[in-house]
């Protein structure tokens, strides 16, 4: 059967199931206010069902147990959003003052590494380069308010298409098995079987690269946590933990953890610059693990997919519908694995074909039987 | 929360689920669970349902019509062709081995393995068939492990009658006591 290794796809196929990744990758860049909400959706799903299982164990109907559980997150949700606001409000001065010490701790480091550049080497000295970064770094970087502004309006942008994530996800609880049943009664009998475990395949794939990614992230959090903690940057395990989440954008994200921790780094020891650079040393270190150990051996290896298969999919994924594209390029190649793999399969099973025309067949002589 | 745990309330759907000998030890909550597994299919009288040597995916329950079983005989598929000197395997000889009736069930290896249909099955009249994927009973053992005892020791019960029929057929009747 397609998926469990019996029959290996063709390079026809394969090329069709790159080239449809490819193509989906595209359209879903255009629609990721759907994109997004639907796969958080997914992974709410993934989460809460459990939930919703055991209490229709208990002999509750599946419209309420889906309803009571999504209502009992939602409220989990208002409850520590409303506990955490006023927190947050009295901190926001001192976070924002915190963004601006980093910042200009990053900068200096920046600053320094260039004039230490210049002293090494007359010609960049000629060339005033620190001075002329310097410059343009003050006429781009502005205040942080300026940036929290388009932070601020992106979210306030985002925030409509997201909250369709738990309405989604409480459909998906509460029709997902009719769903399923929908698609395959749609299905000729004679396909039928083949159909069921294609399904099943594609719920497992999905499943799989869900729980792939949490225990992609638990490693890069603890990986980084302790070469944070032994370099003796402080909060090492939150640091660790934000940068694991910033890396569910392949690359960007990774770059955008590594910024961050360079900057904490420059600023809390900015008497000795050696510790940024060990701090980028780590993050290259963890980095490659991340790359060409840990994502094949979670992600990869539960969507089956090869190591060598997964890291230049990564990269098409990327050249071709950018950070979109490298966050989705994975779950979309599993997904779209599995059914080229199991219509490959049908439509060359020359004994299923013949079984399709032969109930047609039937079915035209019952429907022209009084004519 | 009132009359949010339902235990006890059933539908006509349900009911005729209960009626079933494979369903029949489930309660009504455990009945809901699996009926949220189980698909519906319709075939009309000729059609195959599944092919002897096929990969078996799913277990049938009929419930409504009659199928018949059958398999392929080696023996007498062998026949001589005029003119030829040499017996030629006739295709698609299939001796009858049951036919079964609303209630039963068939296909019923594929729950427990790998191994391909040991007959094939096809629509002897207009049926209905209640299809349980193995996939989804795999899932049930996994997470309703009572369910899947239940539904289990009804195959098992199925699987010994029919392996007495059997062994009585062929005298081995000291091998079941």
């Amino acid at each position: 059967m397609p998926g469990r290794g019996h029959h290996g796809s063709g390079p026809i196929v394969w090329a069709v199931i790159i080239a449809t990744t490819c193509l989906l990758l595209l359209v879903f860049q255009k629609l990721l206010w759907l994109v997004v909400p639907f796969l958080l959706a997914l992974i709410l799903y993934y989460f809460l069902y459990p939930l919703v299982r055991v209490l229709i164990y208990r002999g509750m109907s599946r419209h309420a147990a889906a309803s009571l559980v999504t209502l009992g997150f939602l409220a989990l949700l208002i409850v520590v959003g409303l506990a955490l606001t006023p927190w947050v409000a009295g901190q926001m001065a001192v976070w924002q003052d915190t963004v601006s010490r980093y910042l200009h701790g990053g900068l200096q480091l920046l600053d320094n590494s260039l004039r230490n550049m210049e002293a090494s080497w007359p010609t960049l000295a000629s060339a005033r380069l620190a001075d002329t970064v310097a410059t343009r770094l003050a006429q781009s970087a502005g205040s942080v308010a300026d940036h929290l502004e388009p932070i601020a309006i992106g979210v306030a942008a985002w925030t409509p298409s997201l909250l369709l994530a738990p309405f989604l996800a409480y459909f998906f609880l509460r029709d997902g098995h009719r769903f399923k049943r929908f698609l395959s009664a749609a299905v000729p009998n004679a396909f039928f079987e083949r159909t069921l475990f294609l399904l099943h395949e594609i719920d497992r794939t999905a499943r799989a690269y869900f729980q792939g990614l949490i225990t992609l992230t638990a490693l890069d959090t603890v990986t980084l946590a302790a070469g944070l903690w032994l370099l003796g940057i402080p909060g090492p395990l939150a640091l660790g933990l934000i940068c694991a989440v910033l890396a569910w954008v392949p690359y960007v994200g990774s770059i955008l953890g590594g910024l961050l921790v360079v900057l904490v780094a420059a600023t809390d020891f900015h008497d000795t610059p050696g510790m940024a650079y060990w701090a980028i040393a780590l993050f290259g270190v963890v980095r490659l693990l991340d790359d060409f150990v840990y994502m094949p051996l979670t992600i990869g290896k539960s969507l089956e997919l090869h190591p060598l298969v997964t890291v230049l999919m990564i990269f098409v994924g990327g050249a071709v519908a950018g950070v979109s594209g490298l966050m989705l390029v994975l779950p979309v190649l599993g997904v779209v694995m599995v059914i080229g793999e199991t219509i490959g399969v049908i439509v060359t099973d020359a004994r299923l074909m013949a079984r399709h025309r032969h109930a047609l067949a039937l079915r035209r002589a019952q429907a022209s039987a009084d004519l | 929360m009132v009359n949010f745990f339902n235990s006890g309330k059933t539908s006509p759907r349900l009911e005729r689920l209960h009626g079933l000998s494979l369903f029949v030890d489930l309660t009504p909550a455990e009945l809901q669970i699996v009926e949220g597994l189980l698909h519906e299919r319709d075939y009309l009288a000729g059609e195959v349902i599944f092919d002897e040597g096929e990969e078996g995916q799913a277990i049938y329950i009929i419930a409504a019509g009659e199928v018949l079983i059958s398999r392929r005989e080696q023996g007498e598929a062998d026949v001589n062709e005029p003119g030829t000197s040499h017996p030629r395997r006739r295709q698609g000889d299939f001796g009858r081995v049951a036919e079964l009736g609303p209630g039963t069930f068939f296909g019923d290896l594929a729950l427990l393995d790998n191994s391909p249909r040991s007959a094939q099955a096809r629509a002897a009249s207009p049926c209905q068939l209640i299809v349980f994927f193995r996939d989804d009973f795999v899932g049930l053992l996994d997470t309703h492990a009572r369910i899947a005892s239940k539904i289990s020791r009804q195959l098992a019960c199925h699987l010994g009658a029919r392996l007495r029929v059997m062994a009585l057929s062929v005298g081995a009747h000291h091998h079941l006591l």
